[in-house]
């Protein structure tokens, strides 16, 4: 499998590590216990698409959000994590 | 009170042995240097403030810092890509240490001094590319991998800064930045993988 860096280019998957969902977002300070519950542990098994971080650390060391299919590892875009690089953050 | 008395030494002290190894009997395909005494700064842009890192480049080395996996020759500094929004300054002689370029990005970036943390090898001769696609997984040819281009990848596991500098001789040379502490692992794979063609092993103050 490769990943094509928005950064760096076509890389092989050595350079980088798999972090998890990117899907789930931390609840506002003041959500319920379900909500956190489902943050921390509730993951879906998806069968298709999913959003997943990775981290080029062999490389660039820029986190990645990589979309990426989980019947046939198609990898159909690559973006910047939020925050990547202080470029990508308004001032 | 006791005096100290620093004196810095190679990360390669031991393991690099000048002279020729390897194959013997025809010509050596591989020139291993290492660069010593070299100043190394790692600029990167705080928080929304890369337009201004930007600015302050082209002020003080009077081009554009790279923002794209390239290296750019100042006057008398090199400008290496290391990542989005970041670049390394390499330089000599103290005019472009850390304590000289804190004034130029006070307000815009923050400074870190490499200069101990980073081995400087020099990959040249005709059979150079040869041996570095052994251990390297990117694309190495010269359409691919032309003159200025840098990249931030690994070797044997170990992340380096690779760039290609100005031919010799019509040949391509390779420059790579290596961690302090991981050099002599790196060095001693690079020198197996350059055996079979004949290295020619030395250090120079020169870049």
């Amino acid at each position: 499998m490769r990943i094509v860096c928005p950064f760096c280019g076509e890389r092989e998957l050595g350079e980088f590590t798999y972090l998890g969902d990117a899907k789930p977002m931390r609840p506002e300070a003041g959500a319920s216990e379900d909500e956190v519950f489902d943050y921390v542990y509730l993951r879906d098994n998806a069968a298709g698409q999913t959003s997943e971080h990775w981290y080029h650390g062999g490389g660039c060391r820029a986190w990645l959000k990589v979309t990426r299919n989980t019947l046939t590892h198609e990898i159909s875009a690559v973006e910047p994590a939020a925050g990547v690089g202080a470029r990508q953050v308004a001032k | 009170m006791v005096d100290f008395s620093w004196a810095p030494r190679s990360p390669l002290e031991k393991a690099l042995v000048a002279g020729v190894h390897g194959a013997r009997g025809i010509e050596a395909g591989v020139s291993l240097t290492e660069i010593r005494n070299f100043d190394l700064v790692q600029v990167m842009a705080r928080r929304g403030k890369a337009a201004d890192m930007a600015t302050a480049a082209k002020v003080r080395f009077g081009v554009a810092a790279p923002e794209t996996p390239t290296a750019v020759g100042a006057a008398d500094a090199t400008l290496i890509w290391s990542g989005p929004d970041q670049f390394f300054v390499l330089s000599k002689g103290g005019k472009h240490s850390t304590e000289a370029l804190a004034q130029a990005f006070a307000s815009s970036a923050s400074l870190s001094d490499q200069s101990h943390a980073r081995v400087l090898i020099s990959i040249s001769g005709d059979k150079a590319r040869a041996m570095l696609a052994k251990l390297s997984s990117i694309d190495l040819h010269p359409d691919a991998f032309p003159v200025g281009a840098a990249a931030a990848t690994s070797i044997d596991h170990t992340s380096v800064t690779l760039r290609r500098g100005n031919d010799r001789d019509g040949l391509a040379v390779f420059n790579l930045l290596v961690f302090a502490t991981f050099a002599e692992s790196l060095w001693h794979t690079m020198l197996d993988s350059a055996a079979e063609y004949g290295v020619v092993i030395g250090h120079s103050e020169e870049f």
